[in-house]
């Protein structure tokens, strides 16, 4: 069974989780045998052009030490295979189209998410 | 030929993606696909006569399948006499009958 | 031949916070109403729906005590749900994210929901005929 992975929620637990969950969770579904792809669209188009590790978050004497690694994770992604796409009208909606997408994620315009819905058996949006 | 069913929580009011949900779903059925599209919570605000939304009512002109939540309905007092033309009240239950029929389900 | 068939759900939200909570519970109902067994995967926040310390209170604003007051729990609901579903037979799982459950203190849960991870998720989905995923907003 092949799932696409949507991810649509961009920054939404960086800070408390240390990653997005859902590429975590898509990552940890890796080793039970999952057939996934993840396709990155709204905010989480921002993900594909990450170059640096988020922010390290100080709130009076605590002070962060891991965060998150969005680009790390992607990296992982998809030297393990997993095909992921972001959405060109959504980087370039957000001024990003001048921006290095990372290498190993395949940008597709809008108009071609009907073939990548139809490529999988199922479709979670997140 | 695949079957998809949206289950479209979010309104083209609050949301901007929304838009952008409902064209997928018109370009879906434009690709030959069959897709329904079940309006629940506050999603169901652009379905009500006099609620005026571009990308909604360009929605009520394509093939998409346009549903609505009873209960949803009833949240807002909204009756079926009230629904813009070619939009059926439904209830939750038609999203299970759609998993079980093998359909391609999300949620918006 | 048991041609009963499984539906799986993933669900993100906590209680008391978001529609999508009433609907998802509705859809557990409807599914259980059209004789389908059901599997829970609850993600981030919706682990605390099945949090056993989860209280009602009266609310004198409304002035009603709690008795009559009756306040919804998420607990309740799912327990209700467990109870439909041992009456016609079908099975009702539920899995929390174990970690989401540390990070969120919310270990104390009611009886028929357990603990587990990500692999709990695909295999329930393997194992379904279709799945739902609700992401939160």
């Amino acid at each position: 069974m092949k799932v696409l992975q949507v991810v649509e929620q961009g920054f939404r637990t960086l800070v408390e989780e240390q990653d997005d969950t859902i590429l975590w969770l898509t990552r940890s579904m890796l080793g039970a045998g999952a057939q996934l792809s993840v396709l990155l669209s709204g905010h989480a188009a921002c993900y594909a052009v990450q170059q640096r590790r988020q922010p390290k978050l100080t709130l009076g004497d605590w002070q962060q030490s891991q965060p998150a690694e969005v680009s790390r994770d992607l990296d992982a992604l998809t030297t393990e295979g997993v095909p992921v796409y972001v959405v060109r009208d959504d980087l370039a909606e957000r001024g990003l189209t001048n921006l290095a997408v990372r290498d190993g994620i395949e940008v597709i315009d809008r108009s071609a998410l009907p073939g990548i819905y139809d490529a999988a058996d199922q479709v979670w949006q997140w | 030929m695949a079957r998809y069913f949206f289950i479209q929580s979010q309104d083209p009011f609050t949301e901007v993606r929304t838009a952008t949900q409902l064209d997928l779903a018109r370009r879906l059925t434009e690709a030959g696909n069959e897709v329904t599209l079940l309006l629940v919570q506050n999603g169901v605000s652009p379905a009500r006569q006099g609620a005026h939304s571009d990308s909604f009512d360009a929605l009520c002109n394509s093939e998409v399948r346009l549903l609505a939540d009873r209960f949803s309905l009833q949240m807002r007092e909204i009756t079926s006499a009230q629904l813009k033309p070619g939009i059926t009240e439904a209830d939750v239950d038609i999203v299970i009958d759609a998993m079980l029929a093998g359909d391609k389900v999300i949620w918006n | 031949m048991n041609e009963t068939r499984t539906l799986t759900f993933a669900f993100m939200d906590p209680p008391f916070e978001s529609e999508r909570t009433v609907t998802f519970f509705r859809l557990l109902d409807a599914a259980l109403a059209r004789n389908t067994n059901v599997r829970v995967f609850a993600y981030e926040g919706a682990v605390a729906q099945a949090f056993a310390l989860q209280a009602p209170h009266g609310n004198g604003v409304h002035g009603r005590d709690t008795e009559e007051e009756a306040h919804p729990l998420t607990k309740d609901w799912i327990a209700a749900l467990q109870r439909t579903a041992a009456s016609k037979g079908l099975n009702f799982e539920w899995i929390n994210c174990g970690l989401c459950v540390d990070e969120r203190g919310v270990n104390e849960v009611i009886p028929g929901c357990g603990r587990g991870g990500p692999a709990d998720l695909w295999r329930f989905a393997s194992e379904a005929f279709n799945t739902l995923t609700i992401g939160t907003r």
